[in-house]
């Protein structure tokens, strides 16, 4: 496993786990972030994401995106 | 009896669009998340009785931010007659989300599927027959955007209002259901019969704000709590995670039902290619200064000055003042009053209408680029570099809004999940230039610094490095220490803007322009042209020995040390608290302009400013607190009157140093002013803002002051 951070643009991976405080758990599942699902890294910023998940694109911050481990 | 409809959806699903359609109504639409942040209601066109209820978009009904909480809230305790669910169809797994909650609301639903013209452009296929019987509820293809079927939709939504539900669709499975199931029996008395399946299911996530409400007794809990554990080892996750889980894959299971999938999934779109370049790691910025900067340059330095300048010269300056003049002539009206026409309301009114066609271009490029979905990747782009003075993205939404105007910018902070950085955003958004603030810069570059083009730009960059700045010296203070909320936010697909949608938005924003220049302006301008012609015994006199020049040198010297001196300054500043335009208005009719062309009021702003007076004016005036309207928003949104007072303090205390600063620092090193007082009090003034904005953080003060107050 390792964090969302490290994939690269154009990349497919599926989310393993994904850690941090409820609230912010509970936004990413409602946004589509839940374990076993496939997403993919449509843009890259020194860390900060644009990610496809569930047919829509969400950008995600640098502390977010060290949350979600594939 | 009447009927309440209310729309409920995804963030950017088309709500708006579609209670447009139906009310007639032209709410504001934006392609980006969190638009609506208040519920809104309009009556259904063609019937008198049935009120259609705008709410903000959500995700769940799981509160995250603000607006979130609105909505729930209100479908909860205040309960509509039936739901109107819009789901985006070209990203049916996370709409349906939201609707598995909605439905165990209890109340009786319509889908209605919006972007179906999308759907079958990209060779997707839905049924929406199968979808139907599997929710259990009336679903309905609509384009919310070609007005397509949304009429239908409403009826379908009128003959479910008031029906009981009593199917529920089978989301949860196994144990789960076998717990909620346990739940329901147990609270079975204790809760409104068709809100038993909505509290069993927060009692199982242990929601504590909606479990609270049902006041179980401790015993119940205790029991209801060892069901819920059970159920936690036997699925090996937390009761809400598996909540989440089942609800997904329920969703899964409806969609392999009913969705032919034309293109393979996850590949990467158009939307994807363009956000590869704009939000590249090296072209994002200078793709968006080069934007912002042509927007500036179309519509204030080139186009819209020059037909600013045709409004200003040949329309009012000729045509309107020529015949109102020969008509005023011709009734021998007497001098007080084609004074007050000619000198106070063509003077005052219309110069600040002169600068309609420059609002409306620039309102223009925002909504083209608002609706195309760029500005959302701007918040994205802007986050990386926010994050660093303690901002997130997220506020520069409102710091965007704030370009049209500063009220809806305070409002829109509401999506800002972060209490901290909402306060923050609130007090700081209003510091970059809003259209009427535009007047000023406009007016100010074009009468001192003709032939600068960077100027006015400049003055959004001031503008955002003042928000930056402030941003970072605010997050030292105890008040705001923390770090910012993580950044996530649901960006739009680029689309076309349709013309029709612009050419709205545009209007709907320099309406509110035009408005205030007919209501606020106009009064303004007759108030002060009645003190500055007048004197205390109503005698006609020479405007320096009228009460307006009395008032006003009796308050000169506050605006003195910012090179203000003369009493009109001071009168302008006071007056623009009103209404920002009036920093122009009331100058053209202080200067006593009749002929309003751009050059008679160039002429006589310029006989009573130096450029550098000018430029200090200008500066005092954007940064100074906003307008009376906007303040009051401001006190508002805090919530709260010390913290309304924060903000206005502190706008006040950076809008009269920077000028103070300006004009000081400004005519010592480029006019030969010699150094005294005012530039030392200028050099102390930097040094402290450069001392709170490069200390270090003294956040451990703030973690001790939080242990103290535990400990007391």
């Amino acid at each position: 496993m390792m964090p969302l951070t490290m994939a690269r643009t154009g990349e497919k991976v599926i989310i393993r786990k994904i850690s941090g405080n409820d609230d912010i758990r509970r936004h990413l599942a409602t946004l589509g972030f839940v374990v076993d699902t496939m997403i993919l890294v449509v843009s890259q910023m020194a860390g900060n994401l644009i990610v496809e998940v569930k047919g829509s694109r969400v950008a995600l911050d640098k502390s977010m995106a060290r949350r979600i481990f594939i | 009896m009447s009927i309440k409809i209310a729309l409920a959806g995804n963030p950017n699903c088309g709500k708006t669009t579609l209670f447009n359609e139906l009310t007639g109504s032209s709410q504001y639409v934006g392609n980006w998340p969190g638009v609506t942040v208040e519920k809104k209601d309009g009556l259904l066109k063609g019937h008198k009785d049935v009120i259609i209820q705008d709410l903000p978009g959500i995700y769940s009904l799981s509160p995250y931010t603000l607006e979130e909480k609105v909505a729930r809230n209100y479908l909860v305790n205040d309960r509509p007659d039936v739901i109107l669910n819009i789901i985006d169809g070209t990203n049916l797994e996370r709409n349906l989300y939201l609707t598995t909650q909605l439905a165990e609301l209890g109340i009786p639903m319509v889908l209605a599927v919006n972007m179906m013209d999308l759907v079958k452009k990209s060779g997707d296929h839905i049924n929406l027959q199968k979808l139907s019987e599997l929710l259990h509820c009336e679903v309905v293809e609509i384009s919310a955007l070609h007005g397509t079927n949304c009429r239908k939709a409403a009826e379908l939504a009128i003959a479910q209002a008031g029906r009981t539900v009593d199917e529920h669709a089978h989301v949860f499975t196994g144990s789960v259901e076998h717990a909620l199931a346990h739940i329901e029996e147990s609270v079975y008395n204790m809760v409104k019969p068709e809100l038993l399946r909505w509290y069993a299911i927060k009692i199982f996530e242990r929601d504590e704000e909606m479990a609270s409400q049902v006041h179980l007794s401790q015993q119940l809990h205790d029991h209801l709590e060892a069901h819920i554990k059970d159920c936690e080892k036997e699925m090996d996750d937390d009761a809400e995670s598996i909540i989440i889980n089942q609800r997904y894959e329920y969703i899964t299971r409806i969609i392999d039902q009913i969705l032919t999938r034309g293109k393979q999934l996850h590949s990467m779109t158009l939307s994807d290619k363009i956000d590869s370049v704009v939000t590249n790691r090296v072209l994002a910025l200078p793709i968006f200064f080069i934007i912002m900067t042509l927007v500036y340059y179309i519509s204030v330095t080139t186009i819209g000055g020059w037909a600013t300048d045709w409004t200003n010269d040949v329309f009012f300056g000729e045509i309107v003042n020529d015949a109102a003049t020969s008509f005023l002539a011709s009734i021998q009206a007497p001098d007080w009053l084609s004074g007050l026409i000619v000198d106070g309301i063509i003077g005052g009114v219309g110069t600040v209408l002169g600068f309609v066609p420059q609002i409306l271009l620039i309102f223009f490029f925002m909504s083209l680029l608002e609706d195309s979905g760029y500005m959302a990747r701007v918040a994205f782009i802007m986050d990386r570099i926010f994050r660093r003075f303690g901002l997130s993205g997220k506020s520069f939404i409102p710091i965007l809004v704030g370009m049209g105007c500063g009220v809806p910018a305070v409002m829109a902070t509401r999506t800002i999940e972060n209490e901290r950085d909402r306060r923050m955003t609130i007090m700081l958004c209003t510091f970059i230039p809003c259209s009427a603030k535009a007047v000023i810069i406009s007016m100010i570059t074009s009468t001192f610094f003709p032939d600068s083009i960077f100027l006015a730009p400049a003055m959004y960059f001031l503008g955002i490095a003042v928000i930056v700045l402030s941003g970072i010296a605010l997050k030292k203070t105890h008040l705001f220490s923390g770090d910012p909320a993580p950044f996530v936010m649901e960006l739009p697909a680029y689309h076309i803007p349709s013309m029709k949608g612009v050419l709205i938005h545009m209007w709907e924003r320099a309406r509110g322009f035009i408005i205030k220049a007919g209501t606020i302006i106009f009064t303004a301008c007759v108030i002060i042209w009645f003190f500055s012609t007048f004197n205390a015994h109503l005698e006609m006199v020479d405007i320096e020995n009228s009460m307006m020049a009395f008032f006003g040198n009796a308050i000169s010297w506050v605006f003195a040390p910012l090179g203000l001196g003369s009493w009109k300054g001071a009168v302008a500043v006071i007056s623009a608290e009103m209404a920002k335009e009036n920093a122009i208005g009331t100058l053209a009719v202080l200067n006593g302009i009749t002929s309003d062309a751009d050059e008679a009021v160039m002429a006589g702003i310029a006989g009573m400013f130096t450029p550098l007076a000018a430029m200090s004016y200008m500066i005092l005036n954007l940064f100074d607190p906003p307008c009376v309207v906007a303040m009051a928003t401001i006190a508002r949104e805090m919530g709260d009157r010390k913290w309304a007072a924060v903000a206005i303090l502190f706008q006040v205390a950076i809008g009269y140093s920077m000028a103070l600063v300006t004009y000081q620092l400004g005519g010592w090193l480029f006019y030969g002013m010699p150094f005294g007082l005012g530039q030392g009090v200028a050099i102390v003034l930097c040094l402290a803002a450069l001392y709170f904005i490069l200390r270090p953080a003294p956040h451990d003060k703030a973690s001790n002051e939080t242990r103290e107050g535990a400990a007391a």
